[in-house]
């Protein structure tokens, strides 16, 4: 187990730098770069190439690259070039945001797409799983960001959810209770728009296993045993194929990820996805690269929690062979 | 078996009864409260994005000038509905007979945000830091004039003196993009030459002082900015307060987004115009009472089309025919604009003749050189030029040899890139092959600075109707006579008559005399054509129906620039 962790902090490691190399790659080569917007609001062109020499922008790319590589070794994250700040904390507030996001996204997943593949896989609900199979095709087709316009047309229209934003104007002055109902009430349309896809992703793999354990003799022995629905759903059916459900929570990650940039942009929910696009059409590499790192390490870190919970789960899995 | 399937009833039915309970208690995006007898919501403004910083002389961008415009106050204001500056901190003013020196009386008893007076000292302060080479502000430009500062003396505690370097038409409107800052609070910061750095978004609120209308009491990173009225507000005089107690900005990326939480009663102020597409929508919902829209005429600024005039060219000459003035004439008459007017702005459009608008009043002029949309006329000046159809497959070529204009404009801008379609569209029916490529707006602008580009289509804000505020583009120096920038010496005789005509103008404070200088200048620029006008969108903005006495203008923001007259409706 030891040796697990080490072998995925290293890969944390390498991810990390990679992504974020990535991203100091696209800010650089493409073209134009963080002082186009001084630009087109009045500096001068003396001024333009002041500022660019001040940012560094007048060094070749390698050079530049290199300079940002030894200060990241050491932990430094550098400033954004936009907004003056270090990216550390720019990057550590939005990341958060993100989090909270991605976790309701994946509690609303599982809670939503497990249930209805253990129902759809059971074999005792013909006509439901039929359904369930047809809603969940369509949940797959459409992507997060279509799924966020429409949801945001249905909350603008009926006015049952916030349609933009993370906390209603003026909740500085609430209690810390209203406060947290009102972010919970402004994730409705977010949570939705990234969940509702991976919850039919998920119930399409459950609804496999579960196809596959209902014809099980320890299931068909619950069965004709009388076992009551609840149960026999819980322990014959969702417990022992559980495993290879769990396993794709680790893909979900990069499934959230992706998704949330065009949910973010959409709901104008202030996460990393939004700053990592505003990074990248601004040219702001250091910011950029904070972001790409963020990314990377949550992709890491989820996808090594979504093992850990397989091996709990089926011990058979563990790379000891169970020890 | 039986025993659980009855177990499932009762349990769906507490379900069904918890969900109800859960709408009713949420009830719709606002807390389902009764009816306050007094409306104490916050106003609720959309912002693009958020401000780089809350120090004004240290960000160009358009979500600090707007923050700004809320906690600072400014000498003097430029009026966005006539466009003539009005007294603020400056109560009145008066013009030497040199013609360059302005003798400005301070409104007196006017205190910062924090309680600390506003003296002639912050004047002096301000223009320190703008004109600070550690600063390098963004906006020292805009406050130079040929090059240097405006000096700047205090002789009394509430009167300053200014002195142009030369007599200089605009006048003090170009003040009304300074903010004043307060002294007390930043003097060590500018000593330090750590100015550049103070006031970032990091910033607490307590920390920041300003003379504007409202205070900022909290800041959420990229959700939205809490400001309360301030209550020694006192800029424009004793008798002037904002009806509003609390103001939000919200910050909202997508401008679909922005049109859709008006719709939804989460927002009450626009950050922009409305775009053509929403136009009906909106309007539906204020013929129900929900919105109001204004009505702000045609835009001052329009899009505009240009081609690489620059002599540094690989491309060889012949490749090249828009340098001759014909071939530019040819390609307006060949665009309808009416029909252009009709498909880029659904029918909510100006034709214009020139560079300056009807929007602009004071400076647009009538008369101009007319190029009627006429495509056999078109097909004859191209010939003239050598651009035909040589081989009769109804493809205009150079020589026989095959010939395409790539057109670039911004990617993401849906009236710039319906624009350079339908311009394409256009000039196809006349036989012109036109390519149009849509570039992120970093990737557009360092082509249009490299010069590597056959044409252009693409808008610039002015930011005022004075065009001897921008002088940058009129002059063949400037860096933003975008067709053939920052010319070593005028590249054209118009551009030479242009350019004397412009340096004449602008030292002259008569506004009659200026008036018809410029109006050559159209006539001279319409004449030549180094950029093609077509139309100007007509500009409407929205706010929900429970926010009244804004003063709404077509210069950006088209409603914040005057906050403190915004009050709420009163219920009827």
């Amino acid at each position: 187990m030891w040796r697990f962790l080490v072998a995925r902090a290293s890969l944390l490691v390498v991810l990390v730098l990679a992504a974020s190399s990535a991203m100091v790659a696209v800010t650089s080569l493409a073209p134009g770069d963080v002082t186009t917007e001084s630009a087109m609001f009045g500096a001068t062109t003396a001024q333009v190439a002041r500022e660019r020499a001040r940012l560094g922008l007048d060094r070749p790319a390698l050079e530049r690259y290199g300079l940002w590589l030894g200060r990241t070794l050491r932990l430094d994250f550098g400033t954004s070039f936009r907004y003056g700040q270090p990216v550390a904390s720019l990057v550590a507030a939005r990341a958060g945001h993100s989090a909270l996001l991605a976790g309701v996204a994946l509690i609303c997943a599982v809670a939503i797409g497990l249930p209805a593949g253990l129902l759809s896989g059971s074999g005792r609900f013909p006509r439901t799983a039929g359904v369930v199979a047809g809603v969940s095709l369509v949940l797959l087709s459409l992507p997060p960001l279509l799924v966020a316009l429409l949801l945001t047309f249905v909350a603008a229209r009926t006015g049952w959810a916030p349609t933009s934003g993370m906390q209603s104007a003026g909740a500085d002055a609430w209690g810390t209770g209203a406060r947290i109902l009102d972010v919970a009430w402004h994730l409705v349309v977010p949570v939705l728009a990234l969940g509702l896809p991976l919850a039919a992703s998920f119930e399409r793999v459950q609804q496999a296993a579960a196809a596959d354990g209902a014809g099980a003799r320890h299931a068909l022995a619950a069965r004709a045993r009388g076992v009551g629905l609840a149960r026999w759903l819980w322990r014959a059916l969702w417990r022992p194929t559980a495993s290879p459900v769990v396993s794709v929570f680790g893909l979900a990650a990069g499934t959230l990820l992706s998704g949330a940039l065009a949910v973010e942009l959409v709901t104008a929910w202030p996460g990393l996805g939004r700053l990592m696009f505003e990074a990248l059409a601004t040219r702001d590499t250091p910011l950029a690269a904070g972001c790409g790192a963020a990314a990377a390490a949550f992709l890491a870190i989820w996808t090594t929690l979504g093992d850990l919970a397989a091996w709990w789960l089926d011990p058979r899995l563990r790379p000891e062979g169970g020890r | 078996m039986r025993s659980s399937r009855r177990a499932l009833v009762p349990a769906f039915a507490a379900l069904l009864i918890a969900s109800a309970g859960f709408v009713v208690a949420c009830g719709g995006s606002q807390p389902s409260t009764p009816a306050p007898a007094v409306d104490r919501r916050p106003v609720v403004a959309a912002l693009r994005a958020e401000p780089r910083s809350f120090n004004r002389l240290a960000a160009p961008d358009r979500g600090s000038l707007v923050v700004s415009l809320l906690l600072n106050a400014r000498l003097v204001e430029l009026n966005h509905k006539t466009h003539e500056i009005e007294p603020a901190l400056a109560t009145k003013w008066s013009l030497a007979a040199d013609g360059k020196t302005y003798t400005l009386d301070l409104r007196p008893g006017v205190t910062f945000s924090d309680g600390a007076p506003f003296t002639a000292d912050d004047v002096v302060f301000t223009f320190a830091a703008v004109y600070d080479p550690k600063v390098d502000s963004p906006i020292a430009s805009a406050l130079t004039i040929g090059g240097k500062p405006i000096a700047v003396r205090k002789t009394g505690d509430h009167q300053v003196v200014l002195t142009f370097p030369t007599p200089y038409g605009p006048g003090l409107r170009i003040l009304d993009s300074l903010p004043i800052l307060p002294a007390h609070k930043l003097k060590d910061a500018l000593a330090k030459g750590e100015f550049a750095k103070a006031w970032t978004t990091a910033t607490p609120p307590a920390e920041l002082a300003g003379l504007g209308p409202f205070v900022l009491t909290g800041y959420a990173a990229g959700d939205r900015l809490e400001l309360a009225r301030n209550p020694r507000y006192g800029a424009r005089g004793p008798d002037v307060h904002p009806g509003v107690e609390r103001l939000t900005l919200r910050i909202v990326p997508k401008q679909d987004a922005e049109r859709v939480a008006l719709e939804a009663g989460e927002l009450d102020l626009l950050n922009s115009e409305l775009r053509p597409d929403d136009l009906k929508a909106v309007r539906t919902l204020a013929s129900a009472g929900k919105v109001k829209t204004y009505d702000l005429g045609p835009a001052i600024d329009a899009e505009m089309l240009w081609f690489n005039l620059r002599a540094d060219q690989k491309k060889p000459a012949a490749a090249r025919p828009w340098t001759d003035v014909r071939f530019r004439r040819a390609v307006l008459q060949a665009i309808d604009r009416q029909a252009f007017v009709d498909t880029v702005y659904l029918g909510a459009g100006t034709p214009v003749d020139g560079p300056i608008t009807p929007g602009n009043k004071a400076w647009h002029a009538s008369g101009l050189p007319q190029y009627p949309f006429d495509v056999a006329k078109a097909k004859a000046l191209f010939a003239e030029v050598g651009v035909a159809d040589t081989n009769g497959d109804g493809v205009l070529d150079v020589k026989g040899k095959p010939f395409a204009i790539e057109l670039l404009t911004q990617r993401g801008h849906a009236g710039r890139e319906r624009g350079s379609q339908v311009i394409a569209g256009q000039l196809k029916k006349a036989g012109l092959t036109v390519d149009v490529v849509a570039l992120e707006l970093p990737a557009l602008v360092e082509r249009i600075n490299k010069g590597t580009y056959d044409a252009i289509y693409y808008g610039i804000s002015s930011g005022d109707t004075d065009p001897s505020v921008n002088l940058d583009y009129w002059l063949s120096t400037g860096s933003f006579h975008v067709w053939n920038p920052a010319q070593a010496k005028p590249a054209t005789p118009w551009e030479a008559e242009i350019d004397r005509l412009m340096q004449e103008l602008t030292g002259l404070t008569d506004a009659s005399a200026r008036q018809a200088r410029f109006a050559k200048v159209q006539e001279i620029f319409v004449t030549n054509l180094p950029a093609i006008f077509l139309a100007a969108p007509n500009l409407t903005t929205a706010t929900s129906a429970r926010v009244e006495g804004l003063e709404p203008g077509p210069l950006y923001p088209y409603l914040l620039w005057r906050a403190d007259t915004m009050r709420l409706a009163q219920p009827h």
